[in-house]
C-alpha cells in the first residue's frame, strides 16, 4: 500500500517529463522497493530512507531542465525555466537569486526594445523625407539607412548578451544546484 | 562531512564503483550512503544526472530472483570523466595532506 502510494505521487509529480524517461527513473525507485523488501526491508522503511517524493521529483525535474537548457544553448527560455525549477526546490533564495535575475531580463527586454525602436524610426524618417519639409528625399534616405544599420547593430548585441547572459545563469546553477540531502536518523 | 564540499566528490565515488563492473542502483545507492552520510533517495536523481550527461548508460539484465534489474554501465566518455576527477583529487588531498603536515603535525 505505501509502495503504491509512494510511486503513484512520484509519477504523477514527474508528468511534465516525457514518457519514456519517466518510466526509466520510475524503474529506480521500482527497483528500490523490491529490493529491499528482499533484504527483509518493509515497504515504510524504504519509502523512508528514499525520503519525500516531492523532493525527489524537484530534484530530478531540475536535472532535466538543466539538461535541455544545455543541450540547446543559449536559449534564454530553457534557462529561465531551469532557474525557475531552482528557485522551487529552495536552492536558491527567491529574493536574492530571482530578483536580480528578473532585473537582468528586464535589462536585455529594453536592449531588444531599443534595436526595434531604432530600427523602425526609419520609417519615420523616409515618411520625413518625402512629405516632410525639413529633409530632402536624400536625406531622408540616408538617414534611414544609418537607422537600419544603428537598429541590426544593437540587436546583434543584444542577441550576443542574451546568449552570454544564458550561458552564465546555467553555469552558476549548474555548480550550485548539486546537493545532496543528508541521512535522517 | 559538509555537505557542500560532500556533493563535489560524489560523482567521482559513484563512477570510481562502477569502472571495473557495471552496478545496478539499488548497489549504488546503499554503498553510497553507508560511506557517506547521504539520504539513499539522493543518489537515484544523482545516477540519472550522470546519465543524463552521458557517463553513464543503463540496461536491464535479469536477475535470479525477480524482474530484471537496472545496470549501469561506465560509457568511454564516462571513463574520461573519471579519471580526470581522480587526478583532480589526487593533486588536491596531496596539497591538502603538505598543509596538515607543516601546520598540524610539526
Amino acid at each position: 500500500m505505501i509502495r503504491e502510494q509512494y510511486l503513484g505521487q512520484l509519477w504523477e509529480l514527474l508528468s511534465p517529463v516525457p514518457e519514456h524517461l519517466r518510466r526509466e527513473w520510475m524503474y529506480d525507485y521500482e527497483e528500490h522497493f523490491r529490493m529491499a523488501a528482499e533484504h527483509g526491508r518493509s515497504e515504510a522503511e524504504a519509502a523512508h530512507e528514499l525520503g519525500d517524493p516531492r523532493l525527489i521529483a524537484k530534484e530530478l525535474l531540475l536535472n532535466y531542465r538543466v539538461g535541455q537548457a544545455e543541450n540547446k544553448s543559449g536559449s534564454i527560455t530553457l534557462v529561465s525555466r531551469a532557474v525557475l525549477a531552482a528557485v522551487s526546490l529552495g536552492f536558491f533564495n527567491l529574493v536574492f537569486v530571482l530578483g536580480p535575475y528578473i532585473a537582468l531580463l528586464g535589462v536585455l527586454l529594453a536592449l531588444w526594445a531599443t534595436a526595434v525602436g531604432v530600427g523602425l524610426s526609419s520609417v519615420m524618417a523616409i515618411y520625413e523625407g518625402l512629405y516632410g519639409g525639413g529633409i530632402t528625399m536624400l536625406q531622408g534616405a540616408f538617414l534611414a539607412m544609418v537607422l537600419i544599420a544603428l537598429g541590426m547593430l544593437i540587436g546583434a548585441g543584444a542577441h550576443w548578451l542574451t546568449r552570454a547572459v544564458a550561458k552564465m545563469t546555467l553555469r552558476y546553477l549548474k555548480f550550485n544546484s548539486r546537493v545532496m540531502r543528508v541521512k535522517k536518523g | 562531512m559538509n555537505v557542500q564540499f560532500k556533493k563535489g566528490v560524489l560523482d567521482l565515488c559513484v563512477l570510481a564503483l562502477t569502472a571495473w563492473e557495471d552496478r545496478y542502483g539499488y548497489e549504488l545507492a546503499v554503498t553510497m550512503s553507508s560511506k557517506f552520510e547521504v539520504a539513499v533517495g539522493s543518489v537515484y536523481p544523482l545516477l540519472s544526472r550522470l546519465t543524463q550527461e552521458g557517463y553513464f548508460s543503463t540496461y536491464l539484465k535479469e536477475s535470479s530472483e525477480g524482474p530484471p534489474r537496472k545496470y549501469y554501465k561506465l560509457t568511454p566518455k564516462g571513463h574520461t570523466h573519471l579519471m580526470e576527477l581522480v587526478r583532480e583529487w589526487r593533486t588536491f588531498s596531496v596539497a591538502v595532506d603538505e598543509l596538515i603536515k607543516e601546520g598540524v603535525e610539526r
